[in-house]
């Protein structure tokens, strides 16, 4: 999977259980990130939070980094999407070198917290890309109506946000984003704070909306089985500081559905030979 | 209505006829009743007035019950009731209105600014430090005697209180919120009206209240210390011929002048922050 020579090449694991995913093989590279380092200053000690770390996304694949909780997962996203300066390394989108600040229309980003505005009520938080590109009130309604549709949030279009549970504020998060179009889409453990039930009905509406529509995914979790069921590929990183470690191949059959999988004697094999990689980092952040 | 409303109205107005029965009667009573080193003083209504005497001074001053007629009267006084309290009140919004959009224009630009906040904050602490009625003669040196050394004096008031909670406001903006509305597509500008302006309105309106009793304690401040009109002149006056019951009637005014400006801001309020739990209406 490397494509970039780096110092730190990292062992892929392919794990071919059934064929999928033609798109993803053949298909151009989307997000390159070649050497990517982050260093924190932190009362006054500088530490490595993210070292060395190079991947590839290709066009429609739907790619997991997984990592224990302070690893630097959020950081790599944050650099990609030009929230956060680097201090070493490349990212490219599309072969254009992510800058800092300057923002990338095709690149949608789904935020770890609730980042929903609570003065808004839910039309117009999943309007407001539109809105603030000057497309008239008209002109937006429909698209902010059959979003709100897909979503299954019918019936609380001039709700706010506090009025929602959390699964239908995440909806209307990835709704505010989806509206918009984005080709390559950033998500940051969006589910992280919901129970297993909502969970796993995320994940469906998920998995419809890439199978329909196959965004360039990059989806950030320490969740394995969430990881599982939605990725085609899984990118392992180690505890802090977050180094790439394994890079497997989800190759279950599509479309999936979130439940059945779960009972599915191939969910269970990937999740224990993952979770042999994965436990070996949740033990080394315990030590530290 | 329920139960527990009608048991709290009905004690509010007991509490309400007791007051005025003590006022009215009480120091009549204590003086019949008690000996002379134990009538109370503050009873008295050379000090006090009595609600008979208000009424009866408010009527004078508000011209209701002349013989010339209510228009002949208003025209013979300068300074009566009813123009007195419009030039207050008048004064007070204007200095509520001034201060508070300069307090928040400049709240807004330091608070999304850390170099202007950095260069400016000594200053803004140490003008911060001067009280404010200190300078309240020096701004009728400036602006005269007139009105506008009134709105003067309020816009002082309220500038620095509006100023310093939009300024907080705007530095407790969620930063993810920020960077969501950049990752939309939004400009600097577009942030600043739809996330930055938002979000600190609820820090904004949290000064607006007490602001709006700081101008109105501004301005009569002002008419104290120099004017030609307005419900503090006629407090003034009042006091100069000691009539108590005048400047009760000057206070009660002031206090339906506070109460009418705040009733005002609070609708303002409940309708721009109707998305925050406190203002939630019926849905
Ligand atoms: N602005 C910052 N300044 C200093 N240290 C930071 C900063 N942001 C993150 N860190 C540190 O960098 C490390 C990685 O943080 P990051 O948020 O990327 O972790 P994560 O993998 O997303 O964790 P989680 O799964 O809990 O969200 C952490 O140790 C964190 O404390
Ligand atoms: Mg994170």
């Amino acid at each position: 999977m490397m494509a970039v020579p780096g110092p730190s090449p990292s062992p892929s694991t392919r794990l071919a259980l059934a064929r999928e995913d033609r798109h993803a093989d053949a298909a151009r590279t989307r997000i390159a990130v070649q050497g990517l380092t982050k260093r924190f200053t932190s009362t006054g000690r500088e530490f490595v939070a993210v070292d060395d770390v190079s991947f590839e996304v290709k066009q429609g694949e739907f790619v997991a980094l997984l990592g224990p909780s302070g690893c630097g997962k959020s950081t790599i996203l944050n650099m990609v999407a030009g929230l956060l300066p680097r201090s070493g390394g490349r990212i490219l989108i599309d072969d254009d070198t992510v800058e800092t600040g300057r923002v990338n229309r095709k690149v949608g980003y789904v935020f770890q917290r609730d980042t929903l505005f609570p003065w808004r009520t839910v039309e117009q938080n999943i309007g407001y890309g539109l809105e603030i590109a000057g497309i008239h009130k008209a002109a937006r309604a429909g698209r902010v109506a059959s979003a709100i549709d897909k979503a299954g949030l019918a019936g609380f279009a001039q709700s706010f946000p506090r009025m929602l549970s959390g699964g239908m504020r995440q909806r209307v998060a990835l709704m505010r984003t989806l509206i918009l179009e984005p080709e390559i889409l950033l998500m940051d453990e969006p589910f992280g704070a919901l129970d297993t039930h909502t969970k796993l009905e995320m994940h469906k509406t998920l998995l419809e909306i890439w199978e329909r529509e196959r965004q360039t995914v990059l989806f950030v979790t320490h969740d394995l089985g969430e990881a599982i069921t939605l990725a085609s590929r899984i990118i392992l990183l180690s505890a802090r500081p977050g180094r790439l470690k394994e890079d497997f191949e989800i190759a279950l059959l599509r479309p999936r559905d979130p439940v059945s999988l779960r009972e599915s004697a191939e969910f269970g094999r990937l999740y224990s030979h993952i979770w042999h990689s994965l436990g070996e980092e949740f033990r080394r952040t315990r030590v530290d | 209505m329920p139960k527990s409303r009608i048991v709290i109205v009905l004690w509010q107005l007991a509490i309400l006829a007791a007051v005025l029965v003590i006022w009215q009667w009480g120091f009549d009573w204590s003086k019949a009743l008690l000996p002379k080193a134990y009538v109370p003083k503050i009873l008295d209504p050379y000090f006090v007035a009595k609600p008979s005497l208000i009424w009866q001074s408010f009527l004078r001053l508000g011209c209701l019950d002349d013989s010339g007629g209510f228009a002949a009267c208003i025209k013979g006084n300068d300074n009566n009731l009813w123009l007195a309290t419009l030039i207050t009140l008048k004064n007070t919004w204007w200095g509520f209105l001034f201060g508070s959009a300069s307090g928040i224009a400049a709240g807004l630009i330091l608070g999304r600014s850390d170099f202007l906040a950095r260069v400016f904050g000594p200053y803004i602490v140490a003008f911060n430090s001067i009280p404010r009625i200190a300078l309240v003669p020096l701004v009728i040196l400036i602006f005269g005697l007139g009105d506008l050394s009134k709105i003067a004096t309020a816009w002082l008031v309220v500038f620095f209180v509006v100023f310093f909670n939009t300024f907080e406001g705007a530095r407790a903006v969620d930063r993810d919120q920020i960077a969501a509305a950049r990752l939309m597509g939004a400009s600097e500008f577009i942030v600043l009206r739809t996330v930055v302006v938002p979000s600190a309105l609820a820090w904004v309106f949290a000064s607006l209240l007490p602001a709006v009793s700081f101008a109105l304690i501004g301005v009569i401040v002002g008419e104290f210390i120099g004017a030609e009109r307005g419900l503090g002149k006629l407090i003034i006056e009042a006091e100069a011929r000691a009539n108590a019951s005048e400047m009760m009637v000057a206070i009660f005014i002031m206090m339906f002048v506070g109460i009418l400006l705040a009733v005002v801001v609070r609708s303002l309020q409940s309708y721009l922050l109707r998305w925050q739990p406190q203002f939630e209406r019926s849905m």
